[in-house]
């Protein structure tokens, strides 16, 4: 009886947070992916401009979400019954944008005006801690392009 | 030539349906697969479990199933139990073996092997020799149709089931399981008990020719909860209320009075040697308490 009490608890209290939480980031997201639109993160391994005219410097984005209570409970009824893991898909998306969003932020930081072969890692840092609680790791990183002088720079705005 | 990254659309690699219509499809998913198992189960077991020799039961050991402190009962109990046994058609090789328990636990239990004990905390609280029957009547009804032993396999069972997978599921999965599986069980169990209500109830209408006895015992129960009462589907015995409106609905189907009449039917005293005894019980436990600590 006070074992189903504190389990109803927690999946409510995983409930009420981790939806609020997760509805507050999106919202977040949405904005500074608008503001961070004009700076392109793009997967191509060449640089688009010609090189001599940038600087090019190592950007990275790292996140760290915890899973909530709920959202393990879903998932693991879910291992029972198979089909889209929804409550873990939201959370690695989540995790992506948001570390694209903080590589984007500090090439912006650094003045540049492109992102170029960004690759992504993913790791859940519970691994082999049993059946706790996990969290999800995400790393986005690339190279940023930085215009090395003011006429570059304008072109390269230009360009875009 | 242009870069632009374009605004990702929403809704491909996230899911628009609302987590909790996930959450109560699956969950009653699995509610339900481990009721259907686990009731299947319980149904296939009880059809060998009262196949299983009464003579069997009584070769448990008697330390196993009672607790220290346990004695013979007095002489009235003692005429009370076999009259009532006598009265109840128990199976040919069937004896019930009464015990008594000198402590304030409101509570009496028939187990293996036809014994039945009753602790002087419940035989306090009765006020009529009816509802001392009632009790009786209802703890040997249990024995009669092999309750513990149906009882004592579902449990058995429960474990066996479970412990298959405790070592491969997810924690959460077990818990879940197990709740619904405990709860399955708890369903049987108040099955039961409203099967020894109606025997005892019955017993009681042969006896008495009225059914208050229940009425009363279940109100001495009521007293005793102090008015709040857990969610049925939670628990081993039926709601109070609802073993109250049984007992008299089965009364009345019976040939006994209707309800409102039946109300002003007399109960039978207790003897007051017997209420003596009890309270000179009473006295003793307090004084063994006092010299203890």
């Amino acid at each position: 009886m006070v074992d189903l009490i504190i389990f109803v608890g927690l999946l409510l209290l995983g409930y009420g947070f981790g939806r609020a939480a997760e509805a507050r980031h999106y919202k977040s997201i949405r904005k500074r992916e608008r503001f961070l639109n004009r700076i392109p993160a793009i997967a191509s391994r060449i640089p688009p401009y010609g090189e001599p005219n940038f600087d090019s410097q190592l950007v990275s984005g790292n996140v760290v979400i915890s899973v909530d209570y709920f959202k393990r409970f879903i998932a693991t009824l879910r291992n029972f019954f198979g089909g889209r893991v929804t409550s873990y898909e939201s959370l690695l998306d989540r995790a992506r944008r948001e570390a694209v969003l903080r590589m984007k932020q500090e090439a912006r930081s650094l003045g540049a005006t492109m992102v170029f072969n960004i690759k992504f890692e993913t790791a859940s840092i519970h691994k082999g801690n049993g059946n706790t609680i996990g969290s999800i790791e995400v790393l986005a990183y690339g190279t940023a392009l930085i215009p090395n002088n003011i006429e570059v720079a304008h072109t390269a705005n230009l360009m875009r | 030539m242009q870069y632009t990254n374009p605004q990702i659309p929403e809704g491909i690699n996230t899911s628009e349906s609302h987590p909790l219509k996930e959450f109560f499809i699956l969950t009653g998913g699995v509610i339900a697969i481990v009721f259907v198992s686990f009731y299947l189960l319980i149904v296939t077991v009880d059809f060998f479990a009262d196949k299983i020799p009464f003579a069997w039961e009584q070769s448990i050991p008697l330390e196993s199933l009672l607790e220290t402190g346990t004695t013979d009962a007095p002489a009235y109990l003692e005429r009370l139990t076999q009259q009532v046994a006598a009265d109840m058609a128990l199976p040919q090789d069937m004896q019930v073996t009464l015990h008594y328990v000198n402590s304030d636990t409101v509570n009496a239990f028939a187990t293996l092997g036809g014994h039945m004990v009753l602790h002087r905390g419940l035989l306090e609280k009765l006020r009529s020799e009816d509802e001392l029957v009632m009790v009786i009547a209802h703890e040997i009804a249990h024995l009669k149709y092999r309750h513990p032993i149906s009882a004592a396999s579902h449990s058995l069972l429960a474990m066996m089931v479970l412990s298959l997978f405790t070592s491969s599921a997810d924690d959460i999965l077990n818990r879940l399981m197990g709740t619904s599986g405990l709860l399955t069980l708890m369903k049987f169990s108040r099955d039961y008990e409203h099967r020894a209500d109606a025997a005892a109830v019955d017993l009681l209408l042969g006896r008495y020719g009225h059914a208050q006895g229940a009425v009363g015992l279940f109100e001495v129960f009521k007293l005793e909860r102090g008015g709040s009462e857990p969610l049925e589907f939670l628990n081993t015995h039926p709601l109070t209320e609802r073993r109250i409106q049984r007992a008299l609905d089965l009364a009345e189907k019976q040939g006994g009075l209707p309800a409102e009449q039946s109300a002003d039917k007399k109960m039978q005293p207790l003897p007051a040697e017997f209420t003596r005894w009890l309270a000179a019980q009473a006295a003793d436990q307090a004084s063994d308490e006092l010299t203890t600590h």
